[in-house]
């Protein structure tokens, strides 16, 4: 392994941005288990882990699916738009 | 009632689903629809502005920026409108290629088809029943609590294909997730 500097470098300045969230909102079409589906087949979560992510969907009204930088954020949206579910991106609160 | 169900795996991953033939013409005529109308959107982005369920289809990506959710539409629209005309053209191709069952000597009604799904249109499919599910909210009103707001005579057939697209996609989820 050869660069140690570089990676370090990189998390440095990513640890000082604040990073990205996609956000997943609640709404009155999806079903529940569809919705739990498209989590566990598009970010490969365990059904258990889906299950409390639709279900935070679907009683606070909104979940964070994902965190990271804004691109990827961006890419999961998309996706997720591609599935018919509502989802955002905005940065994470401190 | 039939007691098959809907759609039964096979051991080489194809999905058999089975329509009663009204079904299958009625999923046939509203993809169709579905269709015709991310065509007229892609085409035509001032229609798609003003047509509601365009919003929900494609929604802001940013809830508090504007100039960011502008760009994200420019960046994206186009795509996500062609992937869900595909999806819609690949739940027509399965439907065309159904195979009705032997007709029966003495029966001269139509009989149910069976409709062949591989694992990568069971993808478009559900993708493709969500969109519908989407748009048919938006005609019928259907408020944050669910409620359905569109008073018309034709609010109960819709209500009706709303509510059975929906059992379809969760015969289709259930049958997928092992």
């Amino acid at each position: 392994m050869t660069k140690t500097a570089e990676h370090t470098e990189l998390r440095e300045e990513v640890s000082l941005d604040r990073p990205w969230v996609t956000l997943v909102w609640d709404d009155p079409v999806n079903l529940m288990s569809y919705v739990a589906y498209v989590f566990r087949s598009y970010f490969g979560v365990t059904p258990k882990q889906a299950e409390r992510l639709m279900l935070q969907v679907h009683n606070n009204g909104r979940a964070v699916v994902a965190t990271g930088n804004r691109e990827s954020m961006e890419r999961h949206v998309e996706a997720m738009h591609g599935y018919g579910l509502w989802a955002t991106l905005a940065k994470a609160e401190e | 009632m039939s007691t098959l169900r809907r759609f039964t795996p096979q051991p080489d991953g194809m999905l058999l689903g089975r329509f009663e033939a009204i079904e299958a013409d009625l999923l046939g005529l509203v993809t169709t629809q579905l269709l015709e109308m991310l065509h007229s959107g892609s085409t035509d982005p001032q229609l798609a502005a003003s047509d509601g369920v365009f919003g929900r289809l494609l929604p802001d990506a940013y809830r508090d920026d504007d100039e960011a959710a502008a760009e994200f539409r420019r960046f994206t629209a186009t795509g996500l409108l062609e992937r869900k005309a595909q999806n819609a053209q690949i739940v027509l191709d399965s439907l065309a290629a159904g195979e009705p069952d032997a007709a029966t000597p003495d029966s001269e009604d139509r009989q149910p088809v069976t409709v062949s799904v591989d694992p990568d249109a069971v993808q478009a499919w559900l993708r493709s029943l969500t969109d519908l599910r989407l748009t048919l909210a938006d005609r019928l009103q259907i408020s944050p609590d669910g409620v359905v707001n569109l008073a018309t005579e034709d609010t109960p057939f819709l209500r009706e294909l709303y509510e059975w697209l929906g059992m379809l996609q969760e015969e289709l989820v259930y049958a997928i997730d092992v």
